[in-house]
């Protein structure tokens, strides 16, 4: 065995578990992404520790504090030995020990230099994090990260509360693994093969086995033909056509020796499923929309491939496609002998096959013309698009700095949309920036000494009101016990929130590096008094 | 702001906890003893957020050992730990941060007497990161017979949960019955395979016949007494008589056709495992008496036997593109001629492997012949398995499938990964502390979808719901129903498959009336064991008490006699299974499942990630199961495809 085998399988034994939800595409993205994380707090360093494990290539921590005694109260990866050490380089060291394959850099410049001194310094990076960074900052993070084309997902822990927020300029996705998609059946629109399929199955054999092991499928088109034969070519209609088109099929079930109707889970799963012969084949909202994206029309010779696609898909369309997408050749269970059903899923398969090469040409043409090789976009990459065509998905998450630099009334209506709910958890995102409102001025977080929480309450309260003031928010929307709490809190991080946000951040982070996976858009706000979170689009 | 000064950092690690949680909370933190069982994916993390939490007693309880697999999520454990008991390598991680815990390790299986309900008495509050249903169940009774509060939860790739269980005042963890493990059709198995699944599990069979613990129930030869075999007319009382006795009947009517369980290992043993003729017997000797069996093919595909094939193929090769074209050759379809290569030097391994354990046995004086068990993350095991597989899906025209999707159907494989459990630990925790200050009535059951619900939530907390009136295990006076053939079931088996196996229980005494049937004692009741329950008097409509005084749980049992089951089940318990559960127990919940018809599903962690549970063979999701071997991720429903349930198993609150 030869030692790149060794370490493929070593790899492979390693990360089995994970190969299961993203695939050897998604793990390659990660093993090649370069992390740069803002601040190794204990939010930080779970954060990376979540990503460290599945393996990502390399991490960068920022970070010019020394290990404090509050420090390792909270973060697993420091103990008492570390206290005034440099933070970057302790926890660099140790994260890389749950990994040999990551690479792990640390820098102890401050953060406020490399912005103001080595905005250059960031640009290799595949995404951004910056944890525990009050408004002031995170907005000047923001802006270099739009500058330069970075992803950017900002977290904070404090006290019982949690803020996530991802910026990114556009983030295609195309296998966004919907729950649970509709099937694609084209009853309506059944294709050659499937009425020739149609054709051979024996609806009046005498063997109650075979009757009672027609695919549903079957029985659902057929009926379906006849009624449109008899319909004018329509499908049903109304709620009587529906209940009428499924007395058909029960009556369609064979007839027992004593005259009594056959129990046949086929009918059964026909009669259930009805729904699927008048479902209305369609290209959905979301790809209609993609396709009136100015990326289509303007394909230039740098496109990216997911535009091309787009593109060749659109052309797909109006093509071959006959108005809808390619067919994605996957069918349902059903109760049927397994031979039927193998050539029923073959049917489908091939057909699946056919739109995809029909779409591949698409693709070719457009590489052609713009100059690029073919190999720009593999078979294997047209194959996944295309059985992901109806689900693919854009993302634009704005800048963060736009949204605190003014109240743009789309903001508005949002927080007074949520605050009606004097529970919601986005009051804490009106209460965070508060907080940050406050430390300008005192240079310090509100009940940050054990002694000021009382005495912090009232001025908290007045950012509290000058801030739903600007924003256009009722002043009364945020409960007076929540100031109260988030002085209490005095900014500590504790562990078990960091380890809850650590968790869910890192999760995006997969979801952004890999591509796979719709991230969240793009604020999510956690409340560990009662463990609820919104998401909300700010 | 830093200091130096390490006597101040005592209290500086404390002060924000206790500060956010107030001074009286932080005293019950410090002063708790909690048990947590399960140092896998959850524990780790759990373990993790206790210590820095505030919590200084902990014991953690863990059978396993750590593998290669478990790193990529179970942060504690490296590279030089594998083999390492987990309960040990965790205690000491932890207690190297904190030298100030107390932190106590079992490595034990929680389902050992010596932790007895008076042990698990000693515990402010229990915290499950399990991997299984059989575990959960115990440790359930246990905390419900010790009256201590119980924190369940579980993960599934990017879905997870976290409920609170209190005697008396919420759900307990069985009063929703899980579906029951189903089966796969003997004959399916044994003759008419149709999908990759019924080879995948043919091939675990083979593994057990040839190598593990071989018995009637995975048997794998030709089955002619195959009611279909037998054509139409088949006589209906054939078809009530299970496989397993049909067969037994048979194959000493026709031993050359039918080879018995015996045999196969006999037959092997003979042969020297000797590859060559293995491969001519299972792929070209046995193919030819199904053949024979004329009547299977009238409406099916015949199997072509492998040397066929093989005179077929041109170069063996797989169509489906070059190795060099995938990254990982776990992901690549072997070719036929490959198959059989894979196959001939892995079941010589394995032979080998076993002869070696055989001799070491033999060496260390032990009575009890050695035998190898089939593990997915074994990778000479699972090579095995899916040459197999494969080579009977050729010979049966089913497609093939890569090693990597083997495995997953082998396995029954639930992806695991750190971030999930994270947020999962971090939850119990925080239920933790609601438990600790008595404030049960705002305790909740979390779901964790993988992104957010129409209502943007991703986190979804709903409350507790009240206990099941007839739960068979928290009810004041637990009974249950259940439909068995009294006729052919055994006394041995209904202790084995219903009272251990379906009731969880560990080590059953069964009364009927005054008189002691089953008892919990070694070689007591042993004359019984080979009786069916009718000649013992347990007939239709018979009541018996059984007691289980480990789990301090007793139950009432309504017999009733049936003939015949569906497919290849042996019993029904009322409530679980074909009988509809009663309506009462769905909780209130919002519908909070990405997809709200799936069952909500919570797994493990732990070692062996997960597992099996119910109805769905678990692949990659949706669109992503790939290509080349479409039947795999729809599967037929008539063939009631189910995995045999693995050693790990899953759990589904419901």
């Amino acid at each position: 065995m030869t030692s790149a085998s060794m370490i493929v399988d070593r790899k492979t034994q390693r990360y089995d578990r994970q190969l299961r939800l993203w695939g050897d595409h998604g793990q390659a993205a990660l093993e090649s992404a370069r992390v740069c994380l803002i601040n190794g707090s204990a939010t930080g360093t779970e954060i990376l520790k979540n990503l460290v494990l599945p393996g990502i290539g390399s991490f960068t921590v920022i970070d010019s504090e020394k290990v404090s005694g509050a420090d390792v109260g909270n973060n697993f990866f420091l103990d008492a030995d570390s206290i005034g050490q440099s933070r970057a380089r302790v926890v660099t060291e140790l994260l890389q020990e749950l990994n040999t394959d990551v690479s792990g850099n640390f820098v102890e410049e401050p953060l406020q230099s490399l912005l103001d001194n080595d905005v250059e310094f960031f640009r290799p990076f595949t995404l951004m994090i910056a944890t525990q960074l009050s408004s002031k900052m995170l907005a000047r993070v923001s802006e270099v990260c739009v500058k330069l084309g970075i992803p950017f997902l900002a977290v904070r822990s404090y006290g019982l509360i949690g803020y996530l927020r991802l910026q990114i300029g556009e983030h295609c996705v195309i296998e966004s693994h919907p729950d649970s998609p509709m099937d694609d059946l084209r009853l309506d629109r059944p294709f050659p093969e499937l009425l020739s399929y149609l054709q051979q199955i024996d609806f009046n054999t005498q063997d109650g086995f075979q009757h009672a092991h027609i695919p549903f499928l079957a029985i659902l088109l057929k009926h379906l033909l006849e009624w449109k034969a008899s319909h004018g070519g329509l499908p049903p209609k109304t709620s009587k056509d529906k209940d009428e088109f499924r007395a058909e099929i029960q009556r369609a079930r064979r007839i027992k020796e004593d005259g009594s109707r056959a129990e046949e889970e086929n009918h059964d799963e026909a009669i259930t499923h009805a729904t699927k012969a008048w479902h209305v084949s369609s290209i959905p909202s979301e790809i209609s929309a993609l396709f009136a994206d100015s990326n289509v029309d303007n394909l230039t010779a740098t496109s990216s491939p997911f535009w091309i696609m787009v593109r060749s898909l659109r052309d797909f369309v109006m093509a071959e496609g006959e108005g809808l997408l390619p067919l994605r050749g996957s069918i349902p269970d059903m109760a049927a002998d397994s031979d039927r059903y193998i050539r029923l899923q073959h049917v489908y398969q091939e057909r699946a096959k056919h739109d995809v090469a029909a779409f591949t040409a698409h693709v070719h043409r457009h590489l052609a013309e713009l100059g690029l090789p073919l190999g720009t976009i593999s078979d294997d990459d047209a194959k996944t698009f295309c059985r992901n065509a109806p689900f693919l998905r854009v993302i634009r998450a704005r800048p963060i700095s736009d949204e605190l630099a003014s109240a743009t009334s789309k903001l508005t209506d949002t927080l007074n949309f949520h605050l009606e709910d004097p529970d919601s958890s986005v009051a804490f995102y009106v209460l965070l920036r508060a907080v940050d409102l406050f430390f300008e001025e005192h240079g310090r977080f509100p009940g940050a000494g054990d002694d000021q929480v009382e005495e912090d309450i009232a001025p908290l309260k007045q950012y509290v009101v000058g801030l739903l003031t600007d924003l256009g928010v009722s002043q009364h929307a945020i409960k007076e016990e929540l100031i109260h709490e988030m002085c209490r809190f005095g900014a500590a991080e504790l562990h078990n929130i960091a380890s809850i946000l650590g968790g869910l951040a890192s999760q995006e982070a997969v979801k952004v590096i890999t591509r796979q996976y719709i991230p969240f858009n793009n604020t999510f706000l956690f409340n560990g008094i009662t463990s609820t979170s919104s998401t909300v689009e700010l | 702001m830093a200091t130096t000064s390490s006597s101040n950092h005592g209290a500086d690690r404390s002060a924000a906890v206790s500060r956010i949680v107030g001074d009286d909370v932080y005293a019950r933190i410090k002063a708790a003893k909690v048990l947590m069982v399960g140092a896998g994916g959850i524990g780790c993390e759990l373990l993790k957020n206790l210590v820095l939490s505030g919590f200084v007693n902990v014991v953690v309880v863990d059978l396993d050992t750590i593998e290669v697999s478990n790193l990529n999520r179970q942060f504690l454990f490296q590279r030089q730990h594998v083999g390492l008991p987990k309960a040990q390598v965790a205690a000491d991680s932890a207690r190297r941060f904190n030298p100030q815990a107390n932190i106590v390790f079992h490595h034990a299986n929680i389902k050992n007497k010596e932790f007895s309900q008076e042990w698990f008495g000693q515990f402010d509050l229990v915290l499950n990161a399990l991997d299984n249903v059989s575990a959960r169940n115990h440790v359930n009774r246990m905390c419900l017979a010790a009256d201590v509060p119980l924190v369940e939860s579980g993960t599934a790739g990017y879905l997870g949960q976290v409920t609170v269980i209190k005697k008396g005042a919420t759900e307990c963890f069985e009063c929703t019955p899980k579906p029951p493990p189903k089966q796969h059709p003997v004959c399916t198995i044994r003759n008419t395979p149709s999908l990759p699944i019924h080879c995948i599990v043919w091939g675990k069979f083979l593994f057990n016949q040839l190598f593990g613990l071989a018995d009637d129930e995975n048997n794998i030869s030709p089955n002619t007494a195959d009611p279909e075999a037998a054509g139409d007319n088949a006589d209906a009382g054939r078809q009530d008589v299970d496989g397993r006795d049909a067969n037994a009947e048979l194959s000493s009517a026709d031993s050359a056709t039918n080879n018995n369980v015996q045999s196969l290992r006999a037959w092997a043993i003979e042969h020297q495992y000797h590859a060559d003729e293995t491969v001519q017997k299972l792929f070209v000797n046995d193919v030819k008496t199904l053949l024979r069996m004329d009547k299977l093919w009238r409406e099916r595909r015949p199997p072509v036997p492998l040397d066929t094939l093989l005179e077929q193929s041109t170069d063996g090769t797989n169509d489906d593109g070059p190795a060099s074209s995938t990254r990982l050759k776990d992901q690549r379809v072997w070719g036929l001629k490959e198959c059989t290569d894979v196959f001939r030097s892995s079941l010589s391994r394995l032979a080998q492997r076993l002869s070696e354990e055989q001799a070491k046995a033999a060496a260390s004086g032990s009575s009890e012949a050695a035998i190898l068990s089939w593990d997915k993350d074994d990778d000479l095991a699972m090579d095995f398995v899916t040459a197999a597989a494969n080579l009977r899906m050729s010979v049966f025209s089913i497609p093939n499938m890569c090693r990597f999707d083997a495995k997953s159907m082998a396995g029954n494989i639930i992806p695991a990964i750190a971030t999930t459990n994270a947020i999962v630990a971090g939850l119990i925790v925080l239920e933790a502390m609601k438990i600790l200050r008595d404030q049960f009535s705002i305790c909740r059951m979390t779901f964790l979808a993988r992104k957010p619900n129409s209502r943007m939530k991703v986190l979804l907390p709903t409350e507790l719901s009240k206990p099941n009136p007839n739960c068979h295990v928290c009810a004041a006076k637990p009974r249950v129903t259940v439909h068995v053939n009294t006729n052919t079931m055994t006394l041995g088996q209904f202790d084995e498959v219903v009272l251990k196996g379906r009731l969880g229980m560990i080590a059953p005494d069964m009364m009927e009336g005054n008189r002691i049937l089953l008892s919990s004692e070694p070689g007591e009741t042993d004359i019984n064991n080979p009786k069916a329950l009718s000649s013992l008097g347990i007939v239709h409509d018979t009541s018996v008490f059984v007691e289980d005084f480990h789990q301090s749980y007793e139950l009432t049992i309504r017999v009733l006699h049936r003939e015949a089951f569906e497919a290849d089940a042996q019993f029904v318990v009322e409530g679980q299974g074909s009988v509809p559960p009663p309506a009462a127990q769905a909780p209130a919940a919002p519908a909070p499942t990405p997809s709200a018809d799936r069952k909500r599903k919570a797994e493990d962690d732990s070692d062996a990630p997960a597992v099996v549970d119910d109805d769905d063979i678990v692949l990659m999701d949706d669109g992503s199961a790939s290509d080349h071997q479409p039947a795999a991720a729809h599967v037929n429903k008539k063939h009631r495809l189910e995995t045999p349930a693995d050693d790990e198993d899953d759990i589904v609150f419901e």
